[in-house]
């Protein structure tokens, strides 16, 4: 079964990125931590609706698993919608201490999306409405 | 008729404010004057003349792609086509329509071979119409809350004023926009005669006057600056971006409490502004 990990950089011994939409890169790998792939995240450039570009291209993997940091709503309804278990709260540390975890069982689902829309960009958009 | 827009890129810096006081000297200058308050997400220039919003002259309708279920062949075109991100696939599965992020752009169903996206409308917006005195009317677009895509709302109100003020045989017609630099705001400029970019002399107002002057130079919109509480920060950065522009503040508006309690009272439509020439 392939899990899939939102990364900061391209590989097996990166951090956990804090975002889903807005992360970097994408890291799929099987239980065991072997047939290990890279895909970059076209979300990241996307105006809106990156959670769902990303989510998009993670299922295209077929990754059932996803262990990422924060997930917003959009992109956790089709995510759920698609069958896929998503696992949140996941940050700081590496894809293999995370791996191991998930193998013990110490990871749990999610039931409901940890952030609203827009929150892996930071403070870039929505400043402008000063008083 | 002419057509000027009153825009500068920072929030807050009094577009809405200064929309007014333009709008009441063309007023007593003698013209007709239809004043459009194209900040549809927020617009708030009834507020600040005491008006209630009621009886929407006209709604405003979006199409947004509903799915056939029986046509669908699950061939994901629709998917690659869409530039909102708006549509989601997962694999062997029917396309998930995300109304939130989509513009109703059209382009699923016009490029679905299998015509199973058909457009649906739903209401997105409404115009209203206040007529502030004779020969004085604000024109407001409100998009409903929570949709993505406003420039259209805001290209439909203009379209909806554009005839009223014809009809009116109106002289002026200003069109207030939103803060920034993103579609609604461009949506507002397009096609008007001139514009006015409101700013105040802080950082922000100077970073937010460079985008918004060079927007204006990119759709050919001639533009002058504003500058409002002109006598609270440091005018140096302004003066260098509208240098660098070739452009000029052609009026300074000093801080002023009247002002500021005209506004919080609602009472700027009579308000006494002395613009000069």
């Amino acid at each position: 079964m392939k899990i899939c990990f939102s990364v900061s950089l391209p590989k097996f011994d990166s951090l956990i990125d804090p975002r889903f939409g807005r992360a970097p890169y994408f890291l799929i790998t099987d239980e065991k931590g072997e047939n290990i792939e890279v895909i970059k995240n076209t979300g990241v450039e996307a105006m809106g609706g990156a959670g769902i570009t990303a989510a998009q291209s993670v299922v295209s993997t077929g990754a059932k698993v996803i262990i990422t940091g924060n997930l917003g709503p959009r992109a956790f309804d089709v995510l759920e919608a698609s069958g896929v278990k998503i696992i949140i709260g996941i940050s700081g540390i590496s894809v293999k201490d995370a791996l191991e975890k998930y193998q013990k069982g110490e990871l749990k689902e999610m039931a409901k999306p940890s952030v609203p829309n827009h929150f892996g960009i930071g403070q870039r958009f929505g400043g402008g409405r000063g008083n | 008729m002419k057509k000027i827009g009153i825009t500068g890129g920072k929030g807050g810096t009094g577009k809405s404010t200064v929309s007014i006081l333009l709008a009441n000297k063309y007023f007593k200058d003698g013209n007709k004057v239809v004043l459009v308050d194209c900040d549809v997400e927020c617009p708030n220039d009834y507020l600040l003349l005491g008006k209630e919003l009621k009886n929407p002259r006209e709604r405003i309708y979006t199409d947004f792609p509903k799915l056939d279920k029986s046509k669908c062949q699950k061939c994901g075109l629709c998917v690659k086509t869409c530039r909102s991100n708006a549509i989601f696939q997962a694999p062997g599965q029917y396309p998930i329509f995300i109304k939130d992020l989509c513009s109703g752009c059209s382009a699923c169903w016009l490029i679905c071979p299998h015509k199973a996206i058909k457009p649906q409308k739903e209401e997105t917006g409404q115009i209203f119409v206040s007529q502030l005195k004779k020969n004085y009317w604000l024109i407001t677009g409100l998009a409903k809350a929570g949709l993505e895509e406003t420039g259209p709302i805001v290209n439909q109100t203009k379209k909806f004023a554009m005839k009223f003020a014809q009809e009116k045989k109106a002289d002026i017609v200003l069109l207030d926009t939103a803060a920034g630099t993103h579609c609604p705001v461009i949506s507002a400029l397009l096609g008007v005669d001139s514009a006015y970019a409101v700013t105040e002399p802080t950082p922000m107002g100077a970073v937010d006057l460079d985008l918004i002057l060079d927007l204006c130079r990119k759709i050919k919109v001639p533009i002058e600056v504003i500058l409002n509480q002109s006598d609270l920060g440091d005018k140096k950065e302004i003066q260098k971006i509208v240098q660098k522009h070739q452009t000029k503040i052609i009026k300074e508006i000093p801080y002023s409490k009247k002002i500021v309690q005209a506004y919080s009272r609602a009472k700027l439509l009579n308000f006494n502004f002395t613009w000069g020439n």
